[in-house]
């Protein structure tokens, strides 16, 4: 025993060796996440508010006035510039300047005196669809809340519904300390596989792997001296992404940091064991890099991380099961923000014990054929 | 200069029968960015629909079960069962069995009969910001309509509307989120297909050995950059047709703009993408750091400060500022006004002179920075 763990030391400290010697190399694997952590925490924001807003106010009376300052103090849509007709305001949503043209009619001021229903009109550019879908929501709820208000001054006896909405984890619904954990989950996928992947078919590449085959090294302890260092470096990196995210984004920690810990291991399992797999079936560091994205590309796009899950396709979502990016971004979230204990997160975690166990024991095996 | 073109035309050749002997590039090239649109244009939506709500009914009345059995019945919400107590509800929360909780208190029913203010509660998960918005717009409008609806006195009517606000949604009418994400994933696409097809070209080269033998040539460092980038402009801008004829057919985005305006924008942006690809490459001259910086600078930049996803306008000035010099950014907005807005030469064209400078920056840097010294 003392004599594998004597080996694997050697091998692990070969490794550090060979990646401390390009100090490039650890800036890339510890500074670059956090800076990037920092900055796409940053420009990750879907929240709509100050739309560029055209207005037309072809009426221009008291009445207009009123709705229109009443309709734009709420702050989702901004006044950009007044236009005279319908065309004209058109040409500023072709051009991109603007998102929306509100239009009240002529009339509208004498129609409302007189109690008789009246019209206006909002054009929308629907390219951004999520922006459109809020700046309509905004001005469909802004008349139909000025309208209740004329019946209800007509009727007495209206049911008075009142929703009262209480927003639980993240009250301020801030973006930030939804999508720092998520970031973190793919930058930590990012480094890991490829930087496993590319390390090993360099090895192969440049004929060194063959000396260390010519050793008395067993290739587990082999493949497990190679694992180790950046295995440590995850470790490393994901509580500089606690930190990065507690401290400049004030993300809670509410959840266990013992759990979160221990799941980002078995995460780092299958994303190692990617890297693994990926270096055994490429002979070149250019096939590794290229296998590696075709890895990652995928998993960090569909693990509900940018957009949510059950806004996919009933046919893709199970598809997104056998992600393992997936489960632990979902892992991390619920920790952080909504203080899930093991239990709760139970399915997640066995799913992702599961994934790397097989994944890692599978890329082994294959990485053994590979070497002889 | 022809005997300047004939050297760029030899390099290039020789990159052709690169790529040619390994066909994993021309797969990485033509093939990854068509299965990437479709699993993007299929995966990445925000069009929320079926949110799992649960209730917690306090009034077991005929008009609270009614009010959840409407609510659910459309596309937005679907039951995710009723729960007895509030404590129960937060649980359920925590453990992301529903996106959010309506509690009808008890008195509801009574309430609404005696025209007294029936209030109705609703918990949301607001981890996930995005969806906990939508969900709150969306459930708060849903049960006010309702609400109103059951506790209207028998043959009474609300009538026609006073004020109608009718909004026309141009350009993408059924605001399908596709529509709007395509041309961002195209861009996308392309960006990292470019990058990465340059990025190792010359690192290899420097790598193996070969870039010395390369110098003993008369070829010079510009021909060097413009003969490596050429076939991969080539095959980049098969790409780009691939691409947004899987865009046009399968996501029926339109296309109303002018295909030249669309040529120029693309074969600029690819040049600019190839280009730095190629500095990363010259700079690094190792493989393994090359990709990391590619990585790093091609992967998460274009698919979180291109506007592609997350609005520009949302971020803090001084990210806003970093997204000028990312040339995706441009590429995204020409690619929606040329798809969606119907535009040409007359509205893109500071998009265009955007690229064009970022490309002759990434040449005139690469060719300055590449060294003719073996190390």
């Amino acid at each position: 025993v003392t004599a594998n763990l004597s080996m694997l030391a050697a091998v692990v400290l070969k490794e550090l060796r060979q990646t401390s010697r390009d100090p490039r190399m650890i800036a890339l694997l510890i500074a670059a996440p956090v800076i990037q952590l920092f900055i796409f925490g940053h420009a990750v924001n879907l929240e709509v508010d100050e739309v560029p807003t055209v207005v037309v106010d072809q009426d221009d009376s008291r009445a207009s006035r009123l709705h229109l300052r009443r309709l734009l103090a709420d702050g989702t849509l901004t006044e950009v510039a007044r236009e005279r007709t319908g065309a004209d305001a058109r040409r500023w949503l072709v051009e991109g300047e603007a998102a929306v043209v509100v239009i009240i009619p002529a009339g509208f001021e004498r129609d409302l005196v007189r109690g008789r229903p009246t019209e206006v009109q909002a054009l929308l550019d629907g390219s951004d669809s999520n922006r459109s879908g809020v700046a309509a929501g905004a001005i469909s709820a802004y008349f139909s809340g000025v309208a209740e208000g004329l019946v209800r001054a007509r009727m007495a006896r209206l049911p008075r519904p009142e929703v009262r909405s209480r927003v639980l984890f993240n009250p301020t619904l801030d973006t930030a300390i939804y999508m720092v954990p998520g970031v973190a989950a793919i930058l930590l996928m990012v480094i890991t596989t490829i930087v496993t992947a590319m390390g090993l078919s360099r090895e192969r590449e440049v004929g060194t792997l063959e000396q260390i085959l010519v050793t008395p090294v067993p290739s587990t302890i082999l493949i497990g001296g190679k694992i180790l260092p950046f295995a440590m470096f995850g470790i490393v990196d994901f509580g500089l992404a606690l930190v990065v995210g507690a401290y400049v984004f004030d993300m809670p920690l509410r959840g266990s940091l013992v759990l979160l810990f221990a799941v980002t291991a078995l995460y780092l399992l299958t994303t190692l064991g990617m890297g693994l797999l990926i270096s055994s079936v490429s002979s070149s560091q250019q096939q590794a890099f290229m296998g590696g994205f075709f890895f990652m590309l995928p998993a960090a796009l569909l693990s509900g991380i940018m957009t949510p899950i059950h806004s996919m396709p009933e046919w893709l979502q199970p598809l997104t099961l056998a992600n393992p990016v997936r489960h632990y971004a979902e892992v991390l979230r619920a920790v952080l923000l909504r203080d899930a204990t093991a239990t709760d997160l139970s399915t997640q975690i066995l799913v992702l014990a599961g994934m790397g166990i097989v994944l890692f024991a599978f890329a082994s095996f294959r990485f053994r054929r590979a070497l002889r | 200069m022809p005997k300047s073109l004939r050297r760029i035309l030899a390099l290039s050749a020789k990159e052709v029968r690169h790529v040619l002997r390994d066909p994993r590039t021309l797969y990485l090239a033509l093939a990854m960015p068509v299965v990437m649109i479709l699993l993007f244009g299929y995966g990445i939506s925000f069009d929320l629909e079926q949110l799992r709500v649960a209730f917690v009914d306090h009034d077991d009345s005929a008009t609270s079960r009614t009010l959840r059995q409407r609510l659910t019945a459309g596309r937005d919400f679907r039951d995710a069962g009723r729960l007895r107590t509030a404590e129960e509800a937060e649980h359920l929360l925590v453990a992301g069995g529903a996106v959010g909780v309506v509690i009808v208190g008890e008195g509801f029913e009574e309430d609404l009969r005696r025209g007294r203010r029936a209030e109705v509660q609703l918990l949301l998960d607001g981890a996930d910001n995005n969806t906990a918005q939508q969900t709150r717009a969306k459930a708060e409008a849903a049960l006010r309509v309702l609400t109103m609806e059951l506790g209207a006195p028998e043959g009474a009517s609300m009538g026609e509307p006073l004020i109608d606000a009718r909004t026309v949604t141009l350009f993408n009418p059924e605001a399908r989120s596709a529509v709007f994400l395509v041309p961002g994933i195209a861009a996308y696409v392309l960006a990292i297909v470019a990058v990465l097809l340059t990025s190792l070209t010359v690192a290899r080269e420097w790598e193996r050995g070969s870039m010395a033998q390369l110098f003993a040539t008369p070829v010079g460092r510009l021909e060097i950059v413009v003969g490596k980038i050429l076939p991969y402009l080539v095959l980049g801008m098969l790409t780009v047709l691939l691409v947004l004829a899987v865009g046009t057919w399968v996501f029926d985005v339109p296309f109303r703009g002018d295909p030249l305006a669309m040529a120029v924008l693309s074969l600029l942006f690819l040049s600019g993408m190839l280009g730095q690809g190629l500095l990363i490459s010259v700079v690094t001259r190792n493989q393994m750091v090359a990709t990391q910086v590619a990585t790093l600078s091609s992967l998460l930049p274009v698919m979180l400060l291109s506007g592609f996803i997350f609005p520009i306008a949302n971020m803090p000035a001084p990210l806003q500022a970093i997204t000028v010099v990312i040339p995706a950014r441009y590429y995204v907005e020409g690619l929606r006004g040329v798809l969606l807005r119907g535009n040409g030469f007359a509205e893109l064209w500071p998009e265009m002179v955007a690229l064009l400078l970022f490309t002759l920056f990434m040449l005139v840097v690469s060719t300055a920075r590449f060294r003719r010294t073996v190390a």
